[in-house]
């Protein structure tokens, strides 16, 4: 697939999100620019055999919206056409990891990260080049200033164990991330956020089960639709325990029962995420996350993110037996170490 | 609508420093920023996986030895939904390298620049625009 057809996908999604812009239903889920038609009918989506709403396919989370909106745009929810056609072209030259700006490769450039943080070439990269259809500033909905709430002091306390705990070198992978341990995706939590690369999901549906695979990592969510409860709290899993209902044609996903190797964005093993899939046009599939956490935040917040049918397939993410990074990173954490000690053993011998 | 689209375009460094930054893979932690390198090389082979693609080259040394290197790179997957496969970097080919060595020594960095002895970024085509079928790259398929 090249870039053009990539491109005229986009295109497609994007009229077609407009379309979606003007029904009326929408309106209450997401500030409208003036674009309502009273009285558009709403579109709903086709039946599966078993006669569930068809969310099947893969779809695709890119977006260069960001998840919480910039200081600078405090009070403004939605981009103009021009806004976001400016903010996309100004996003795409800054956030552009071909960029070697920085005179030193420690020195850290108008992007925020360094040469080396930078990693490699651009095209590598595929974060996406456009704002979310709607246009917002933010992916977060709610709390109304787009903003991730604040931290209580649990969750501060925990967000600085971790930061300290990261400085130190490595002893073994249990120090390192779960995507850098290739446990986890780093974009698929749940909940899934837009991110570097594959960001993608496939969803697959039967009377009994709906799945959600994730690229990264080759990962499969078996989400039950019969109404059983969570299991008990005692038991804990790496990506929690899921539930789904259906509430009209929204697919609704309860997730608990957290494990505490597992933290999206400082949150503690308790937290309780509720998603929300829905198909609000043939190509779009809006994506509705709250994170309620209340040992970890102090009032819960919601994302959106309108995800767009990709046409092409998931590609596997075989993930461990290629992870030569972990081996690099736990030999130079050794490295470091032994340098440190030598610097110390020469240190000693001098006085 | 001028003063608007000026905020927009100052908030857009704010808005990247805002955003945390990645960290499924912190580069800092197994390259070393002060240690960069350059390479100029021949291709033996090209590890096309995940959780990252694996370039290795053959460089010629100072002294005439050949030591041979290897280079991390990402994704495979961005570059298939590119038109892009493991044979379009087939072995012979030379690129040049800028990087930073494992922070472990030895033979291994972090491909922060691969280029094609004529500036040509690799996988990209001339202009780097991101059409890798445009016409303008012999060496593109």
């Amino acid at each position: 697939m090249n870039h053009r057809f990539l491109g005229s996908i986009s295109a497609l999604a994007v009229a077609i999100a407009a379309v979606w812009l003007m029904s009326a239903a929408v309106a209450a889920q997401a500030p409208s620019p003036g674009k309502q038609t009273p009285g558009a009918k709403k579109w709903t989506p086709p039946r599966t055999p078993d006669g569930q709403p068809d969310l099947q396919g893969v779809w695709d989370f890119r977006t260069v919206t960001p998840m919480e909106r910039p200081a600078d745009l405090a009070g403004k929810e939605v981009f103009s056409d021009e806004e976001a056609a400016e903010f996309e072209r100004r996003t795409n030259e800054l956030q552009n990891r071909d960029r070697r700006d920085g005179a030193g490769s420690e020195e850290i450039g108008p992007d925020g990260r360094s040469d080396l943080a930078r990693a490699y070439n651009d095209f590598w990269w595929d974060r996406g080049t456009s704002v979310i259809a709607t246009k917002r500033t933010s992916l977060i909905v709610e709390p109304s200033d787009g903003k991730i709430p604040g931290l209580t002091p649990e969750g501060q306390a925990r967000d600085t164990e971790r930061v300290e705990r990261r400085a130190f070198p490595a002893v073994g992978p249990e120090d390192r991330s779960v995507g850098e341990r290739c446990l986890l995706g780093f974009n698929a939590g749940p909940p899934m956020v837009p991110s570097a690369y594959n960001n993608n999901v496939q969803i697959v549906q039967n009377r009994d089960y709906v799945v959600l695979l994730n690229e990264m990592v080759h990962d499969a969510r078996i989400v039950p639709l019969d109404g059983r409860p969570h299991v008990a709290s005692n038991i804990r899993q790496w990506k929690g325990d899921s539930r789904g209902r259906w509430e009209g044609d929204t697919l609704v996903v309860d997730t608990r029962n957290y494990l505490g190797e597992t933290s999206f964005r400082s949150s503690g093993p308790n937290l309780h995420l509720v998603e929300r899939f829905t198909r609000v046009a043939p190509d779009i599939l809006l994506y509705r996350a709250t994170l309620d956490d209340p040992a970890t935040w102090a009032r819960r917040w919601t994302f959106e993110v309108p995800m767009t049918r990709n046409t092409e397939p998931l590609y596997e993410y075989a993930c461990h037996e290629g992870n030569y990074g972990m081996t690099g990173i736990l030999e130079g954490a050794r490295a470091v170490e032994k340098a440190a000690e030598d610097a110390a053993r020469k240190q000693k011998s001098e006085n | 609508m001028r003063t608007k689209l000026a905020v927009v375009l100052a908030t857009a460094g704010l808005l990247l420093a805002a955003v945390p930054v990645l960290a499924h893979h912190a580069f800092a932690a197994e390259f070393d920023a002060s240690k960069p390198v350059k390479l100029r090389g021949t291709v033996t082979r090209v590890e096309w996986i995940n959780p990252h693609t694996w370039i290795h080259i053959n460089v010629k040394n100072p002294d005439g030895t050949v030591t041979e290197w290897m280079l991390e790179g990402g994704t495979p997957n961005t570059l298939l939904r590119r038109g892009i496969n493991k044979n379009s970097l087939p072995a012979g080919t030379e690129i040049l390298v800028e990087g930073y060595q494992a922070k472990a020594g030895g033979p291994r960095a972090n491909g922060r620049d691969l280029t094609f002895p004529d500036g040509r970024k690799l996988f990209m085509g001339s202009s780097g625009t991101g059409a890798p079928q445009d016409g303008r790259d012999p060496s593109d398929r």
